[in-house]
């Protein structure tokens, strides 16, 4: 490595570059939200995030972000399972549709499923009929979260399983494993730390999108407004300190997330370097 | 109905994958007990044999028997085989014991069953103490033994083993061939290996069924084969093979028809030291010696004789030949490749001369 | 049942129906919808819709920012990961770790944070008002730097990996040979990283384009001026105009769909080439 090392005082430009790049671009909004949340001093602060409406965001961000794990999670194992383990085909047109959802930009997502169940769709009276609503309520908040999030767990967990190649769950299942024997025994050990991952990712992104819940949400406060969208309202009704100190609760959130990708991805490396 | 000189059965067997078929109206018939390879270069169609038997493949055509039974459409893991991995596909997040257990808790053994019969197989497979080790954590030669010792567990009725030595270094290859014999002869169980390696097939199989673009060519002990090739891709394909166009100019061989081609053997030919030998010392040709190379226990001599550049065997021992030294050169016999006909020609001086004396 | 027979591998009715199923639901239906609307639309309205003005000025808007964005992001990804990949030094852990905050970061909330800090009040904005007369909040400039902030993982992400895996002797060949360093960059160490920088790059452009929640509070949404397209279908969408809605997104996926299939072109003729020379 003597070749690379020995780089002289170009080196520490470029770091010093780097440095100051990302202290203005990442560090300083950063540091600006915990700053304006904090304004009015702890008290404020408190006030301002055990607003019962802040509450009430908070806990409707929660539930989708949890409907959006659950169904993406269900989705990638059985996508990346179908995907790796047979050749049939129709793979590449599958993928691509997975894929699809995050080249799409988020207003476009809400749009076409206010297109889908709104009410000039054909299945707007048959949805109302059962009294089911879908825009401008909670499952279409559910729906654009999962929407945005599709592709990120099944995304991990594809490399991983086309990486491992399908010898051992042919053994596995030439010795007479049944399914769920084989992917609990065979297939889970290797995609673990892959899963979590794509699940912290799959939590990060559902928790602040804002788009394509704006679109679809009724900006109905305290009933379908998320913890962005209320930061959003906040924000316009000039209420800065709360803005930022509902923001604060997202930057947490986003820091351990950071973390845990961190520590996941280290795990994960760790185990391998046993196992290969 | 069971019939021991057809334990394992195929029947007309015809493979495609789309376009390429990798199976042409295959029949095999393989004898119970008996240890044999399946030989041909890379995409002769052997491996697709051998998965269509373990259930891995299904055949568009033909039927597969196992013990009198058709199989076809009884799944891989309920036709009483084991499957060796070419690459051992062993579980590479459970331990040694763990990967021989499996196939036995998949089929709810008792745990201690399946405790004394993994310490029976570690022991069989010389490995006792690794089976706490993970897969990554073992030699290769030690990763094939487990992974046939995985195969055994279930007390199979058939081994099947893909290209079994292929990911191991050449001198513990040697080794593991000569220990999987002796391990199988000792089970007893009827075994089917994939190689392209006829060195390895030869060594180790009892009979072997030699594949070529989706056909077999020939089945037999390596003997047979050997001695009468039937077809000429047999021919080339086993030992090592020197095809010869103008063998007519060689004294006392006959030519053929026009397109016939020679096919000789380093084993078919002696050279001998101008006046070494007395027995041949007139039927021999004349031939300059271009290169003489050291393979360890002989000495393999490149002659030129006739514009054709041949290879013999010379031992150690034998008195030392130099290049460019004009020797002797005896062929005992050829054989001659007529379209899809191959036949033995033997040196007539050898019938000649016995006459004489 | 040809399919069960084509793998010993159970499971392939289970997890291709689950996939199939989800699938639909989530992405094939309501795709279909917006087919169907579309195939209800006249032409004429949608060419009336498009070539409004206004909103051929946002579709500027929106391409022009992004684009700079983009470029900007990667030089300054190709010289992160570069850092990253090449160099020691005290912080190296943090600084990768800091790398995916735009995508843990909500939007909304490096949208209000960005604004905040950029408004001639600012503590950035201020700075610059003041000196050199810039305003940042409100202006192009503004929705440029938000879009630089979400773009910034897209490029360090591809092209790290790739420069991690170049093998130290290409370079030593290259300097054995008698290549000064900036050679070696240019001729052997860019042409392996140019697929993956330019991969990176079409996916900050267009991740960009269609960005939302952290350019609408910058960009100060006057018409031709800071107007970008997605805001654009959203104010018809509170109008419950779906047909210029849609309109004008069909524009913004065809421009999405072109973006993508030239890197795709790009992708091929790069690797074609590095292949035909190895």
């Amino acid at each position: 490595m003597e070749l690379r090392k020995n780089s002289g005082p170009l080196k520490w430009v470029l770091i010093i570059l780097v440095v100051i790049f990302l202290a203005v671009f990442l560090l300083l909004p950063l540091f600006y939200i915990v700053i304006t949340a904090l304004r009015d001093g702890i008290g404020g602060y408190i006030a301002s995030i055990t607003d019962p409406y802040a509450i009430k965001a908070a806990l409707l961000t929660i539930r989708a972000t949890i409907w959006a794990v659950v169904v993406n999670t269900i989705f990638g194992i059985a996508a990346a399972w179908c995907l790796t383990k047979f050749a049939f085909k129709g793979k590449k047109v599958i993928s691509t549709f997975i894929d699809l959802p995050v080249t799409v930009s988020p207003i476009i997502a809400g749009l076409i499923y206010v297109l889908t169940f709104g009410r000039q769709s054909f299945l707007y009276p048959i949805l109302d009929g059962w009294g089911i609503q879908i825009i401008f309520a909670v499952p279409g908040i559910v729906l654009a979260t999962i929407f945005v999030t599709f592709p990120f767990i099944s995304r991990e967990l594809i490399p991983v399983l086309t990486a491992q190649g399908t010898d051992e769950e042919e053994a596995a299942a030439l010795m007479g494993a049944g399914t769920f024997t084989i992917f609990r025994k065979v297939t889970l050990p290797h995609i673990k730390w892959a899963l979590l991952y794509g699940i912290v990712l799959c939590t990060a992104r559902a928790m602040g999108e804002f788009g394509a819940v704006s679109v679809l949400s009724g900006h109905l406060r305290g009933k379908t407004n998320t913890l962005p969208l209320y930061i959003e309202l906040l924000y316009q009704g000039y209420d800065f300190t709360g803005a930022f100190a509902a923001s604060s609760i997202l930057v947490i959130l986003a820091i351990i997330v950071l973390a845990l990708r961190v520590w996941l991805e280290r795990r994960g490396n760790k185990e391998a370097e046993i196992h290969y | 109905m069971s019939d021991n000189a057809n334990y394992v059965e195929l029947r007309g067997i015809n493979k495609h994958y789309g376009s390429f078929q990798a199976s042409k109206d295959i029949n095999i018939q393989i004898p119970k007990g008996r240890l044999v390879a399946l030989l041909g270069p890379s995409g002769s169609g052997k491996t697709t044999i051998l998965r269509m038997i373990a259930g891995l493949e299904h055949p568009d055509s033909g039927e597969i028997l196992i013990d009198g039974k058709v199989v076809n459409n009884i799944p891989g893991s309920e036709r009483g085989i084991g499957f060796v991995f070419q690459s051992y596909a062993l579980f590479r997040y459970m331990t040694v014991y763990d990967n021989i257990a499996f196939g036995l808790r998949v089929k709810k053994t008792p745990e201690n069953e399946i405790k004394e019969r993994v310490a029976e197989l570690l022991k069989l497979i010389n490995c006792e103490g690794l089976e706490k080790r993970y897969p990554s954590q073992l030699s290769g030669g030690q990763r094939q033994r487990v992974a046939f010792a995985r195969a055994l567990a279930p007390n199979p009725q058939i081994l099947l083993l893909d290209e079994p030595f292929a990911a191991i270094d050449a001198k513990v290859r040697l080794e593991l061939r000569t220990w999987l014999r002796e391990m199988i002869t000792q089970i007893g169980i009827t075994s089917i290996f994939v190689t392209h390696d006829q060195d390895e097939a030869i060594e180790v199989a009892d009979d072997i069924i030699v594949t070529n673009q989706g056909r077999v060519e020939q089945a037999g002990t390596p003997q047979e084969l050997y001695a009468n090739p039937a077809t000429p891709f047999v021919v080339q394909f086993i030992g090592n093979s020197i095809p010869v166009k103008n063998y007519d100019q060689f004294q006392y061989f006959a030519r053929g028809g026009p397109d016939t081609v020679a096919i000789l053997r380093p084993e078919f030919i002696s050279i001998f030291k101008k006046g070494e030998s007395v027995q041949f010392s007139r039927s021999a040709e004349e031939g300059v010696v271009e290169d003489i190379i050291f393979r360890g226990s002989n000495l393999e001599i490149r002659v030129r004789l006739h514009d054709n550049l041949i290879s013999a065997i010379r031992s150690i021992n034998d008195p030392f030949v130099e290049v460019g030294e004009v020797v002797d050169v005896f062929i005992y016999r050829l054989f001659v490749v007529d379209g899809d006909r191959v036949t033995m020609e033997y040196n007539q001086s050898l019938k000649r001369e016995s006459v004489v004396i | 049942m040809k399919k069960t027979r084509k793998s010993i591998i159970p499971g392939f009715g289970l997890s291709f129906g689950v996939t199939i199923s989800i699938l639909s639901l989530v992405v094939l239906i309501p795709l279909c919808s917006l087919v169907v609307f579309t195939a209800q639309l006249s032409f004429s309205e949608f060419w009336y819709t498009i070539t409004r003005p206004r909103i051929l000025s946002a579709y500027w808007v929106s391409i022009s920012t992004a684009l700079v964005a983009a470029l900007i992001n990667a030089v300054m990804g190709l010289i992160m990961a570069w850092v990253l990949v090449r160099y020691d030094f005290p912080g190296k852990k943090f600084i990768d770790g800091i790398i995916e905050l735009p995508f843990a970061l909500p939007t909304a909330v490096a949208g209000i944070s960005l604004t905040h800090l950029t408004t001639t009040n600012g503590w950035v904005g201020k700075f610059f008002y003041n000196v050199f007369g810039i305003r940042i909040a409100y202006t192009r400039l503004g929705i440029t730097i938000a879009l630089i902030f979400i773009g910034i993982p897209f490029v360090v992400r591809a092209v790290q990996p790739v420069l991690e895996k170049i093998d130290i002797q290409y370079e030593e060949a290259a300097l054995i040979l008698g290549a000064d360093r900036k050679t070696t960059f240019r001729k052997v160490i860019f042409p392996e990283i140019l697929p993956a920088l330019i991969s990176g790059f079409t996916l900050a452009f267009a991740r960009s384009i269609g960005e939302y929640g952290s350019v609408v509070f910058i960009a100060g949404n006057t018409p031709y001026e800071t107007e970008i397209a997605p805001l654009l279908i959203m104010s018809e969408l509170q109008e419950f105009d779906y047909a210029a809605a849609t309109s004008i997104a069909l524009v913004m996926l065809a421009i999405a769909f072109i973006i993508l299939s030239v890197n795709a072109i790009l992708q091929s003729v790069v690797s074609r080439r590095v292949s035909g020379l190895a």
